[in-house]
Formats: structure tokens, sequence, C-alpha cells
């Protein structure tokens, strides 16, 4: 994308003020999106992001720079701007980089690249969609269709000689279906997708993942609300990973820990979560949506255990988190796009299975709320107050699954809904989500078994 | 290249491979954002930035691509893309290239000194606003964001039927968002401030005291018995509610079956207090505009009067399916998007009471000032929400103590409906904004 000896180049002009390492990451990226509104394509979008972004740190201090301008001037211009930013003096650049380029081992085969000449076979698989989602009930007035695909090409280096590149390719399907009685409207949504090329549409039961919108909006057009109040709620397995992402996950990026902000700071080794629960931050899981082969500051993912029963273990910790909290990365800096400065997030997150099946949650629970699908959430992590909302539940009755409710918006605090974990099943498995945080919208997976949380907020309307 | 060069070229490309005609929406920004941490500097960013969208007419289709590259090679990738876009597009109704409105107003929107604000500048003020909010108040433990910055950015779409709009805006901007702490408990708090002039026209220690204010006042927190409470919306928390269902009034929206005022025009779909206007022509507000995405010359629309739908957010190709005239609200979420709808800068006509008097006109109630996970629990296509909030509780009058973990849940066409007083204290934050609402009765969760 650019010669190595410029970027040599701008890491030296990046190091003259006495910054004590500097990092330059270059994006290519090709983007495709194709939309559907009631069977008709409406939209059709291709795009080509490209840009550069270069960091310098001294110590715990850090400027960031990006520029789409990738002319040579441009990037010596760039690299000493941001080299003014750098204060206190120092030993100003004696620094002489030499980069080392090597090749890192592909963990995620792509088998059909996106590209242009896809188009039509995609508005068809779409067009499958719409049918089986309107078909599904007479009450489905709208679908929304879309599908998106991109290919990130990286190319990262650093003033300690790294010099790698790596190509992201990124295949996800949306579907929505709007049901409709009187005045009444309702949504629904599945949006599976991977680390993977167009291989991943084809072998996707499509119909099936329509079906299953259909399903959520039809069902809870009808529903009544959600009860309010504090109560038992079972969470079903996959994309319910959300809560623990947003109780605990963000609470334990380096960005929030470093400077003791989150509940979960110098906790390490101490009870967390309820000794049923085991969470783990995966980048590796191969072609999972929120996997890499090297994290956005060019370190190999890793699988970082974070709470082992019930014990917390370990932090999701960027470069920058690194040097402030004294401790290795972990293969955790991402960031959206060369337009942000890299930050600690995670991968693919999940909880992991424990002995209970679903039939035996359900049956254990007298009276709760059965959160079947999820939408997303968000957190505080100075306080530790989340939320996320529920798209299909229904209540639990003597044990049984009884009727759909909606507007189950579910909210806690993190460590206390992590203690109050009483059940975790064994049917582990994944949704896909993205996340936005400080640095960007990133692609991550939600998972965990079913599990039920003993008590907590329900925020539907006034209750029984 | 620059974008002159760039769009010559690009055009006389496109005219040999058939294009009819053609068009690019440039974007280009630059921004210096310091922040500050512990009384050093934290993190300083520089941004330099770029984008174009090209659009064109191809065998009697309009295609789409976009670039941030802006170089020779990129030419053929925009026309071929855009080609084979255009090629599989299904709507009936085509977009059109429009050649421009007779006149544009005029908009003081861009401050040359505000641009070359000096660095040394934005650091003292980052610096001096920590400074007083950790001095504040011995409750703030950590000033966890605090920056000062400023942007400036142009946009400019030229079109072979003769459409050439260009603009510049400056605008700098302060943010604080401070930790307190009490004992065992933590709160946060935050609040920012802007200037289309000036770093130095922004009262930087004031900002820092309503932060402050803002934490502290939460601290001593809990939840509230589950029950139906009469609900102040603080402005800004009315403003975020607003704002996550401002697609039910697009043209758009309505025209593919997502918005429930479908077929309300003319209708009382708001309390009579309620007045909801888009006006881009104001001035010193940061949202302004004399043009939209297609280049048509903006004016104010009253989307509801006195409680009526007068008018949905048009752009020409929703208004002439609908046969009307343009509303000038032809959108583009960024440089890379299709063509939309959306507001410029949207907002609830003040009433006359302040703040304190809905307070002290509430015998028991709770006044909300944050609405929590908006992208997730709010339905747009119902109008149903379930949000995580917090607020305070309001006893005789009087704010008694903060409430946390709790939510409110409602359907935002019913909020419209039920507001019974509008507050005076309208603030232009953003593009979407309004006063303190009060509301008769919301459903509360807690305990």
């Amino acid at each position: 994308m650019i010669h190595p000896t410029q970027i040599q180049d701008m890491l030296q002009a990046a190091l003259e003020t006495g910054g004590d390492f500097a990092e330059v990451f270059v994006e290519d990226r090709t983007n495709g999106q194709l939309g559907m509104t009631g069977g008709v394509v409406d939209t059709a979008l291709s795009g080509r992001d490209f840009g550069i972004g270069i960091r310098i740190m001294k110590e715990h201090f850090s400027v960031y720079a990006y520029t789409s301008d990738l002319s040579e001037q441009s990037l010596i211009r760039l690299a000493k701007s941001a080299a003014k930013a750098i204060r206190g003096g120092g030993a100003p650049g004696t620094h002489t980089i030499t980069l080392h380029p090597h090749a890192i081992p592909n963990h995620h085969p792509i088998a059909i690249i996106p590209d242009g000449s896809q188009k039509r076979a995609k508005i068809d698989m779409m067009r499958r969609a719409h049918e089986a989602a309107s078909q599904y009930d007479p009450s489905i007035t709208q679908t929304s269709i879309g599908i998106s695909n991109s290919i990130q090409n990286v190319l990262i280096a650093n003033s300690n000689g790294l010099l790698v590149e790596d190509t992201r390719t990124y295949t996800r399907m949306r579907i929505s279906a709007i049901a409709t009685d009187g005045e009444h409207r309702q949504s629904g949504f599945r949006g599976p997708g991977a680390y993977a090329g167009t291989e991943f549409l084809e072998n996707l039961n499509i119909e099936e993942n329509a079906r299953h919108a259909a399903r959520i909006a039809t069902t809870m057009v009808k529903a009544g609300y959600a009860p309010s109040g504090r109560l038992p709620v079972v969470i079903e397995n996959g994309f319910g990973g959300v809560l623990f992402h947003e109780a605990c996950g963000h609470g334990l990026e380096s960005t929030a820990v470093a400077h003791g902000t989150s509940v979960f700071a110098n906790k390490i080794g101490q009870q967390v979560a309820s000794p049923l629960v085991t969470a783990i931050d995966d980048g590796t899981i191969q072609n999972a949506w929120g996997s890499l082969n090297i994290d956005d500051e060019g370190a190999p993912t890793q699988r970082n255990v974070l709470i082992e029963n019930g014990i917390l273990k370990g932090y999701l910790i960027d470069r920058m988190g690194s040097r402030q909290m004294g401790v290795p990365a972990t293969g955790s800096g991402r960031r959206q796009s060369y337009k942000f400065a890299p930050a600690s997030r995670m991968n693919n997150t999940f909880i992991a299975n424990g002995d209970s099946t679903r039939e035996e949650i359900i049956a254990n629970t007298e009276y709760g709320i059965y959160a079947k699908s999820l939408g997303g959430g968000s957190v505080n992590t100075s306080t530790s107050e989340f939320n996320f909302a529920v798209e299909e539940a229904y209540m639990i009755r003597n044990g049984k699954i009884a009727e759909p409710v909606k507007g189950a918006t579910l909210i806690g605090k993190g460590i206390e809904t992590l203690q109050n974990i009483d059940m975790v099943g064994n049917n582990l498995d994944h949704g896909q989500g993205m996340c936005g945080s400080v640095s960007g919208s990133l692609p991550v997976n939600c998972g965990q078994p079913t599990i039920r949380v003993s008590e907590m907020t329900v925020g539907g309307r006034k209750g029984e | 290249m620059n974008i002159q060069q760039f769009q010559e070229a690009l055009f006389t490309k496109g005219r040999e491979i058939g294009y009819a005609d053609m068009e690019i929406y440039y974007v280009n920004g630059r921004s210096t954002s310091v922040k500050v941490l512990k009384g050093e500097i934290d993190q300083y960013t520089i941004v330099e930035n770029g984008g174009l969208s090209f659009r064109g007419v191809i065998n009697g289709k309009m295609g789409y691509a976009s670039t941030e590259k802006l170089e020779p090679d990129v030419i053929d990738f925009l026309l071929e893309e855009a080609r084979s876009n255009a090629d599989i597009l299904e709507s009936e109704e085509q977009d059109e290239l429009f050649a421009g409105s007779e006149s544009y107003p005029e908009q003081p929107t861009y401050a040359s000194a505000l641009a070359d604000t000096a660095p040394e500048i934005l650091i003292e003020a980052a610096l001096e606003m920590e400074r007083t909010a950790l001095a504040a108040d011995p409750r703030i433990v950590m000033a966890r964001h605090c920056s000062v910055s400023i942007r400036e950015n142009e946009v400019l779409i030229v079109n072979t039927k003769g459409l050439h709009c260009h603009r510049r805006k400056s605008l700098a901007s302060a943010y604080v968002y401070v930790i307190a702490a009490d004992h065992d408990e933590t709160v946060t708090g935050g609040w920012h401030d802007y200037s289309l002039r000036s770093v130095e026209e922004i009262d930087i220690a004031d900002v820092a005291h309503k932060a402050v204010k803002e934490a502290v006042s939460k601290l001593g927190a809990h939840t509230i018995q589950s029950d139906n409470y009469p609900v102040i919306f603080r402005h800004d928390a009315a403003a975020q509610l607003l704002a996550a269902y401002t697609s039910v009034f697009s043209a758009e929206s309505v025209d593919k079956g997502f918005s429930r005022l479908a077929g309300k025009l003319g209708q009382r779909v708001a309390s009579e207090r309620i007045t909801l206007i888009d006006d881009p022509l104001m001035e010193n507000v940061p949202a302004g505009s004399t043009f939209d995405a297609e280049g048509s010359a903006t004016h104010r629309n009253e989307i509801i009067k006195d409680g009526e739908l007068r008018t949905y957010f048009h752009n020409r190709k929703t208004a002439r399916k609908a046969g009307v005239k343009s509303t000038s609200n032809a959108s583009k979420g960024s440089y890379n998007g299709r063509i939309g709808v959306s507001y410029h800068n949207l907002y609830v006509e003040p009433g006359t009471s302040t703040l304190e008097d809905m307070i002290r006109k509430t015998d028991r109630g709770l006044m909300i000032v944050e609405l929590q996970g908006l992208h997730a629990g709010t339905n747009t296509a119902s109008g149903n929400f379930s949000l995580a909030c917090l607020g305070y509780w309001i006893e005789q009058g009087q704010v008694i103590r903060a409430v946390n973990q709790i939510t409110v849940s409602g359907n935002f066409f019913d909020v419209l409906q039920q507001v019974e007083e509008v507050g005076n204290d309208l603030r232009f934050t953003g593009s979407c904004t309004s006063p303190s609402l009060k509301l008769a009765a919301l459903s509360i969760s807690g305990s």
C-alpha cells in the first residue's frame, strides 16, 4: 500500500521530538452494501475507504493523527505535526528504525472473496429472505433486507521494527420484518455475520433466519406488556451473551481499568461472579465475526480467560493499557478504521458451558421472564449500570413458557448481576453484533449457553 | 490530485463511457482535539480527512459509489461500481440530479480565527476546565474525559446540470465528564458547550461547574417502587427521546410503511402545546445549513403546528412521489451514503414555564435527566420504548433525592399527545433539541 521506506521515514520523523514509540496504521478497504425494502432493491452502494493513522507515545501520553491524503509530502507533514504535540523534551530523534516485514499465519480461510460480480446472486438471496419472511404470517406488512461485505487490507508498522499486513473479510446479512395489527406495529431482526466471504451466505439457512425475524415481529405485535419490577430472568443462548458483554466485558477493558474507574479494577483473584460463571474473550475462533489474525496494533489475537469459576482472572489490555498497568497486552487493541486510535476492546466474548439443560432451567423457574431474542445494550463502566433490550420475551409460569410479552428492557449493575447467575446451561452458541465505543464500531460476537439470573429489574409496564 | 482536478477527470471519463449526468458530493474536514487527564495532556488528535460520493445516470438509471482516495486509479472503480449498482436497482422512483435553486440564503458559519486557534489555547482551556472541575467539590475524584476541540469542514456539490454549492463551517467545543464518589457510591456527570466564533467564547468554568453539579447531585441515588408517575423529561432527556424517533417524520419511512404517521397529515398527532420546527437558517446554531444534500436551498419548516402534523421531511424524490414540494431535507448520513431524508436543526418550540415551575407544580413524580440504551430500547415502528434512566424524585414541589436503577416505558406517539407542559429552557446544543416536557403519567419500573 505504501512503500516500507516511506513508513520508516514517517516513523523516524514521528520520534524526532522525544516520543518513545511510534506506530503507523494504513487501511485500504472496499465496502459493498445492498438493500431491499418490500422486495424491491433500493440500495446499492460501493465504497473505498483509504487512509493512514499515526500514533506517537511518550510514556502515558499519546498523539493520534490521521489523513486520507497519502501523498509523500502529506505523510511527512502528518508525522511532523503529530510529533510537535509531544511535549516535555526528552532525547530527540537519533532513532534509526529498521522495519522487519513478516508474514502472519492466516487462521481464517476465505473460500469466495466478495466482489462486484456477485451482486445479482446476492439479490436472489435477499429475495429469498423477503419471501420467507413475508409468507410467514399475514401480519407481516413490510421487510427490509440487507447484505453487506467488506474487505479491509491493513498494514501496521511500528518503531520496534514490526511490519505486518493482513486482510479481513466480512460478510453479513440483515433481515428485518415488520408485523402490523391495527395501530400496533412491531419489528423483528436477525443479523447473522462472519469473518468470511460469500460462502457464508451460500451456507446460511436464509429462510430459517427470515422466519425467525418474522416470528419475533408476529409474536410481539400481539403481545401484552411485560410486568415491571425485580424478577427471575432466563436468558436464551447465543446473542443473550450481550448480558456479559455489557454487565462485565466493557468493565474489563484497560480503557476503564487502567485509571481505576471500573468496578472491576484491582479485583484480580477475587470472586466477582457466581462460581457457575467462566467467561472468555477469544479472538481466535475460526471465521467468527469478532475474530482477527492480528489486532489493530499488530499483535496476534489470543484466547483470554476473564473469569474462571467466578474468580476474576484477567483484563483486556491494549498497548497503552499495558504501559499504564505494567502488564502484558492481550491482543485486544482494536479500532473501526484509521480514523480511530486503537483501544482495548472485545472480540468474541462468551460464558462457557455449564451443566444444566435449557429444559431444566425453565422447569426450575416458578415465575419469571424468558428472554428469547436479545437486542443491544449499553453500560456506564464507572458505575457499572447497564441495560439491554429484549426483542422477544415470554412469561414463565409454573416452570413452563407462557404468553409472549413486549417491552422487557433489563437493567442491573455488573457484579451484582453476575453474582445472581444461578443456573448455566450446556448449549453455548454465539450471536453477532456491532459494539460501539471509544475506538469506533466493531464486529463482536456475544455468546453464552442459556442462563438464569435469580433477580433482575425488568422494565416493563405497571405490574400484574 | 486536488478536488477540482479529480472532478474534471471523473466527469470526462464518465462522459466517454456513457454517463448522461453526473454529480460529486465532497466533504473535507480538519480538526484538532486535546484531551487532558490529571493535569497532563493525555491525548492529542489531529485530523485531515475527506471523502467523495459519486452518482451518475447511465442507461436511464442512477448509480452510486464513493471513495476516500482521490487519485486517478480510483476513477475506474467509481464509474464501474456506480454502473453495476445502477443496473441492479429496482425502485420505480428514480433519483434525478438538480440544476440548483434560484438563490441561496447567506449564513455566517465560518470563522477563520477559530480554525487557526493555536494548540496552546486548546491545551490551556482543557487544563483549566479539569482544574476547575476537580476543585469545585471534594467528592469529584476524576475528570474521566476532559477535552477541548476545534473543527472545520466543507461540503461541495457539483454536477453536470450546473449545480455548484459550497459551504464551510467551523466549531469549537468543550466537553467534560466527571466521576464523583462518596463512601461506596460512584456516579458520573457531564456537560458540554460550543461556539461558532472562538474557543475563548466558551465559558470553560461554567462547563466544569455544570458537569460537577450533574454528577454530585446524583449521589445518594436508589431505586423507587414500580408504578405510574408524573414525569418531567428535562430538556436534554426530552431531546434524546425525540432524536430517537425523528425517522417517523421522514417521508421515506412513511412511504415504505415504517412510520405510524402515514396518512396523518392535517391530523392532531400531538398535544396542542407541541410545535415542532426544523430551521436550518437560524444563526449561531451548530446545525445550520443553507442547502441540503441535493443542493436545494433550505428554509424553515413547521412539521407539527399546535399539535397538527403539517408535513413530513421531503427530499426531491419523496416530494415528487407525494406530489408536493421538497422541504429541502435531502440528507447524506456521511459522504458515502445514498441520498436520504433527515432534519437539519430540529426543535420543539419552547413554552413559558421554567423547569423550576414545572418541579414546583409536581406533587409526587419523577424528573428524568438521562436516558440510556436508546439504540436498543426504542422501536420506531411501534413507538414503544423501555429505557434505563436516571433522574430525581420530586415530592411536594421539591427535588428530594436522586433515582437510579429504574426504567421508563411508554410510547413516543402517546408521549406527544400527553405533553401537559412545555418548558422555556430550549438550548441549541446539537441538531435535535427540546425544552423540558411534562407528562401526566408514565410507567416506571424499579423495585
